[in-house]
């Protein structure tokens, strides 16, 4: 990739196919048998993975010629900030809102798409899956700051840019589930997870937050916390948010280490 | 306020210490023996003799060796079971070398079942240790191992064994300085695994040129560099 005034040139596709193929993994509700359906619909230009579910969606019928249901999946805010449309898009997990049809078409050199549902999280129907387990994580690790009063306190401690910067970087989570469904370490809820950990970081870097330290580390060193982290650090390589996310794990390691350690010794 | 430690905490710690304590330190004077072998048998049984010297020998051997090496192994077996590995779809480094890591952890726990049942115990019908294993029998060290690496299959399998375990505890280094905290960040952690790789490399040259040791003296390097000790002679230090 050449960059000028940072401007950079992307690579285009420069003859597309007739028609893209979406294979796409289907499921009529929980605990229902999963199996695969094949669309096909014509190639636009600018295409991404939701409007071409959208296309789909208009006229649900597979490629063989038959009648079926229109597959579900969920979206919110389409530019890649809510997590909500997190899927599995040719064997990778991303969000199907930025997820464009041409750069998947350019990377794989043929016209098919396979979309399937996250496989850590419970599949509710279709492409659509059930988080809930990342926001009980979020509470077993104390992932917010006590409300300090009923009345005004005058303005709390401030906060140096550096601690801004970092706590901005792990601030951006959107709760996607990408770390989780991409970390061979991470099912059936016997680790906690990137996700969590970094958010843990967060409310421990927060001058008013810190006072509910040891409970977030109650809540990562039990036998479904950090321990289970396996360095395989697939998190921080498909994080859409770019969120350092190996930094706050072994951080955190470094705490729950030092406490172990030496711990005991304070009592 | 003192946070109360899991099982999963002890035992994942456990498992990276006894990895690293005891087994890595074994290793190395496994390794350090072995290369004696450069220097022919008289040199390599005078070693074996010495460690049949060693004081409790059976309190090290099962309590240093043993039992350490059962845990870690038993509990690395459940570990790799844990795993539900993606390199095909994920396939970046660090992945891969969570793969590796496990891969040859499998590979060693049936390698030194059968390196102990045939060098340490002497079980394994067939082979010249049958019956009359290296340990305990001083005198012969050399000639048994000798003998067995004539057949380049059981050569083969040592050196696949050596390399394996030059490439766990070289990486279990970095994998226990990242897990304790000690090497944190992203650059940091780059020249942690520099350093890791580099060591399996060397020491894997080492093992592998113990090993070839056996069977042509001086292994692959030239003669030269070894003192070649004829059989009873006694090994006076070289004065400067
Ligand atoms: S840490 Fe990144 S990948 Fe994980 S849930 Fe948050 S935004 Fe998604």
């Amino acid at each position: 990739m050449s960059e000028t005034n940072g401007h950079q040139e992307k690579k285009r596709l420069t003859n597309p196919p007739k028609t893209i193929e979406f294979r796409v993994s289907r499921r009529e509700k929980l605990g229902a048998a999963q199996y695969t359906e094949t669309f096909e619909i014509p190639y636009r230009k600018s295409l991404n993975v939701i409007s071409a579910l959208i296309e789909i969606r208009k006229n649900p019928v597979t490629k063989e010629g038959k009648q079926t249901t229109p597959p579900v999946w969920s979206m919110s805010c389409l530019e890649q900030v809510c997590g909500t449309c997190t899927m599995v898009i040719n064997g990778r997990v991303r969000q199907s809102c930025s997820a464009l049809i041409d750069d998947l078409l350019l990377a794989s050199g043929g016209n098919k798409i396979t979309l399937e549902p996250m496989s850590k999280f419970p599949n509710v129907r279709d492409l659509q899956v059930d988080r809930t387990k990342m926001f009980d994580h979020l509470k077993q690790v104390h992932a917010w700051v006590e409300l300090d009063g009923t009345h005004s306190l005058g303005p709390g401690p401030t906060m140096t840019q550096e601690v801004q910067q970092e706590r901005y970087a792990y601030s951006r989570c959107m709760t996607c589930g990408c770390c989780l469904e991409a970390c061979p370490q991470y099912h059936d809820d016997n680790y906690i997870g990137p996700q969590a950990i970094a958010q843990a970081k967060l409310f421990n870097m927060h001058p008013t937050g810190k006072a509910d330290i040891d409970a977030r580390l109650e809540g990562l060193v039990g036998d479904d916390g950090i321990t289970n982290c396996g360095n395989a650090q697939n998190c921080v390589q498909v994080c859409p948010m770019s969120i350092p996310l190996t930094r706050a794990i072994y951080e955190t390691n470094r705490d729950v280490t030092i406490n172990a350690l030496f711990g005991w010794l304070r009592k | 306020m003192a946070i109360k430690i899991s099982k999963t905490f002890l035992m994942r710690k456990l498992h990276q210490i006894t990895g690293i304590v005891p087994l890595g330190t074994f290793y190395f004077v496994h390794l350090f023996t072995n290369s004696k072998s450069m220097s022919g048998d008289q040199v390599f049984n005078d070693s074996v003799a010495d460690i049949h010297h060693i004081p409790y020998l059976l309190f090290v051997e099962i309590g240093g060796i043993f039992l350490p090496l059962l845990f870690h192994s038993i509990y690395g077996i459940f570990i790799s079971a844990e795993a539900r590995n993606n390199v095909s779809n994920y396939g970046y480094g660090r992945n891969w070398f969570y793969v590796f890591q496990r891969v040859t952890g499998i590979f060693l726990f049936f390698f030194l079942i059968f390196h102990l049942a045939n060098l340490r115990f002497g079980l394994i019908p067939g082979l010249e240790s049958y019956g009359n294993p290296v340990a305990g029998n001083a005198d012969r060290a050399f000639a048994i191992v000798a003998a067995e690496f004539k057949n380049i299959w059981i050569l083969i399998f040592y050196i696949l064994g050596v390399t394996a375990t030059a490439w766990h505890l070289a990486y279990g280094f970095f994998l226990f300085a990242v897990d304790w905290g000690i090497v944190i960040g992203e650059k940091a952690q780059r020249y942690a695994l520099y350093g890791s790789v580099g060591l399996s490399i060397l020491l894997s040259i080492v093992g592998i040129n113990a090993a070839v040791a056996f069977i042509e003296p001086c292994g692959l390097l030239p003669r030269a560099f070894c003192e070649q000790v004829e059989k009873n002679e006694i090994v006076k230090p070289q004065k400067f």
